[in-house]
């Protein structure tokens, strides 16, 4: 019957077509939308998750440093999910206190520049100064080795400790290192790894970016206070504040009149120095850094004691100075240095395995 | 009208067979997207598996095998401290490692005749869980000026005052839980990384691990072979009953308050001040190895230097010194 033909036909045409779409929507299309939902649905919770989980986001990059960012609360996932390689880490963390503040959108960063060198005590220094810094909210500590080439200790130890951390290196000629003659042409030590994070922080920021930002130059065998890092914090140009244990007295420390204003300082060894003050004793904002790009640490003909005039007079005048510490009147950071340890038991041959990091 | 079905359908046909030969080519190329989605769909499965358990973790205290109560055992840090310039900042130091570390309960002894305003202030604004103690060290066996720091032993009296209030106050109290604690011997100039802490935390008995920068070695450790301590490898004097650095033990609460007259020995000879303590409490083969079966260092004895006041000392002596009023 024509009317039973039709519908075998009409069956037969549309039969193909039907089992054709349902098996395309379920494999092709389907899962690409489910996988972009999955993965920006994801990383939300990922990154919601409190206390006791520390989310890491390690992006390789291509220049020496190796850099190693919190992502931040602002962060936008769609970054994160078109990517091919695996990118969100979810690290547990066995000691739940070892973590740094979450990073704030609000406070400025403050990027502490720290030179090291290979010695017995180095892996204790570093130990105890991460320590500190990892009470200071957004807190990018700047690790600058005196080597030839990134050792694993002082890596391994950046990657355990958990910090916001830059790894670079540099090494100081080996004829400029201290001597004892003082005629000799030597490099202060840690000056070209001072140098060398200047530079790295003007190749990474531009002045137009809105982060603000603070230099500080911390060695690593100083104390220093957890209010010393809330004080350089509102720096505007350079701050300044009192070092304890330099020049042979018991503090050295600028001296701030009625005003407010720093005038001179006080301290006996060459008060006429243009900025008779410690490394540990100032801070510069990093828009001053970014501003004046010729500005650096002399490597050459620095007389002891005038490293860091010779830094801070190409960036500031003593009345832009800015007095921190209730106008420079407590101590809020130590000079401090190691003893050197007495290793005469180890004799010729070394009496310890020396695969053992210390 | 039949004409026009006709063609209509054979239109049909055609459009359709060669949409369905357009289908067949996408299904071909499709091969090579299914592995790239294979691939994200594994990557999504295992965060959403990680993120699952994750969750769980979150939700129990301890997620380990054997139960464990509800607080981790307190760690009591013994430290005896003295007056000197690098005393605020040696106990600064110490204070931001401790403060990463919980359930720490910080004893500070001074060495002094009272409690200093230097060390309360600071305590009080540390943040830390202390208990503030003092006894001074008697004259003759005080450390005098110029003397070498290993004439006499020197911290003898502060530890062992720490001891007597924790047997005191602990002693007194029935709970199990309060036993469930480690005392350590901490000095302030050391160095401690965090995980020496919780390495410590199970201690039943007494645990010991290496010492770096210690014994005029790069490191001074306990050897151990199959999970025993059998010897001790150091360069000086291995000869003692226990020759460890205070820094290498620590010894669980229990057995401090089961031995009350456990103590440390001031007139012990140099060196022997550990194995004073120690040798009534253990034996070698009792001793508990930590860290990696002692082959990891996670404490080092650093020692600060003095720092040079040549110039303060000049000025003072003309009257010109800085101003006292300012705390260092």
């Amino acid at each position: 019957m024509p009317k039973r033909r039709d519908i075998l036909a009409v069956v037969l045409i549309v039969l193909p077509w039907t089992l054709l779409i349902t098996v395309w929507h379920q494999s092709a299309i389907a899962p690409l939308l489910a996988i972009r939902k999955a993965c920006h649905h994801l990383v939300k919770e990922i990154f919601i998750i409190p206390e006791r989980l520390a989310v890491r986001r390690h992006r390789p990059t291509d220049d020496t440093a190796e850099g190693h960012r919190d992502p931040g609360q602002g962060s936008d996932s769609k970054e994160y999910c078109s990517s091919d390689k695996d990118i969100v880490e979810v690290v547990r963390t066995e000691y739940v206190y070892t973590r740094p503040p979450p990073w704030s959108d609000v406070l400025p960063t403050i990027h502490v520049v720290t030179p090291t060198y290979s010695r017995p005590v180095q892996k204790a220094e570093l130990t105890r100064l991460a320590n500190t810094f990892l009470h200071v909210p957004n807190l990018h500590w700047i690790l600058v080795e005196d080597s030839q080439r990134r050792t694993p200790l002082v890596s391994r130890l950046l990657h355990e400790m958990g910090l916001n951390y830059t790894h670079l290196n540099v090494e100081t000629p080996r004829n400029y290192k201290l001597r004892g003659d003082t005629r000799d042409p030597r490099i202060p030590r840690g000056t070209m790894q001072r140098n060398l994070a200047l530079r790295w922080l003007r190749e990474t920021f531009s002045l137009n970016s809105t982060q603000p930002g603070i230099v500080y130059f911390a060695d690593d065998d100083n104390t220093y206070s957890l209010e010393l890092f809330e004080e350089m914090r509102s720096t505007r140009k350079v701050s300044v504040w009192p070092v304890a244990f330099v020049g042979g007295l018991r503090y050295e420390s600028p001296k701030v009149n009625a005003a407010g204003k720093v005038y001179g300082w006080k301290t006996v060894f060459d008060p006429h120095r243009p900025f008779a003050i410690d490394m540990a004793g100032f801070a510069v904002n990093l828009r001053l850094i970014l501003f004046k790009p010729q500005a650096y640490f002399k490597l050459r003909g620095v007389k002891g004691g005038y490293q860091e005039s010779s830094l801070l007079r190409e960036l500031v005048t003593l009345n832009d100075l800015e007095p921190k510490a209730a106008n420079c009147t407590k101590i809020l950071v130590w000079h401090t240095r190691a003893e050197k340890p007495i290793l005469v038991n180890e004799g010729k041959k070394g009496f310890t395995d020396p695969n053992v990091e210390i | 009208m039949r004409l026009k079905l006709k063609t209509v359908f054979v239109l049909y046909f055609t459009v359709s067979l060669l949409g369905l030969i357009y289908a067949l080519m996408q299904l071909g190329q499709r091969c090579d997207c299914t592995e790239h989605d294979a691939a994200r769909d594994r990557t999504i499965s295992r965060l959403r598996g990680e993120l699952h358990s994750l969750r769980e973790q979150m939700k129990k205290p301890e997620p380990t095998n054997p139960p464990k109560p509800a607080l981790p055992p307190t760690i009591h840090v013994i430290t005896p401290t003295y007056t000197r310039l690098v005393q605020k900042a040696e106990l600064t130091r110490l204070s931001q490692t401790l403060l990463h570390v919980r359930q720490l309960h910080w004893i500070l002894v001074e060495d002094s005749p009272h409690k200093t305003v230097l060390v309360s202030e600071f305590l009080v604004r540390s943040g830390l869980t202390y208990t503030h103690l003092h006894v001074p060290t008697p004259r003759e066996s005080k450390l005098q000026e110029g003397d070498p720091s290993w004439l006499k032993p020197r911290g003898a009296e502060q530890r062992n005052e720490g001891l007597r209030w924790l047997r005191e106050t602990a002693g007194g109290r029935q709970g199990a839980q309060l036993e469930e604690g480690v005392v350590y011997f901490a000095d302030d100039d050391n160095t401690y990384s965090l995980q020496l802490f919780e390495e410590m935390r199970g201690t039943q008995m007494v645990s010991v691990w290496p010492v770096g920068l210690v014994g005029g070695m790069r490191y001074e450790r306990p050897v151990v072979e199959q999970g025993r301590v059998v010897r001790f490898h150091t360069g000086w004097r291995p000869n003692r009953p226990f020759p460890l650095d205070m820094a290498g033990f620590a010894v669980s609460l229990r057995l401090v308050l089961a031995n009350p007259d456990a103590h440390f020995d001031g007139d012990a000879p140099m060196g022997f001040l550990e194995s004073s303590f120690l040798q009534g409490l253990v034996t070698m083969e009792e001793l508990e190895p930590k860290a990696d079966m002692c082959t990891k260092v996670l404490v080092w004895h650093t020692r600060t230097e003095k720092p040079k006041m040549k110039r303060e000392d000049a000025l003072q002596k003309q009257g010109l010194g800085s101003d006292p009023g300012v705390e260092v």
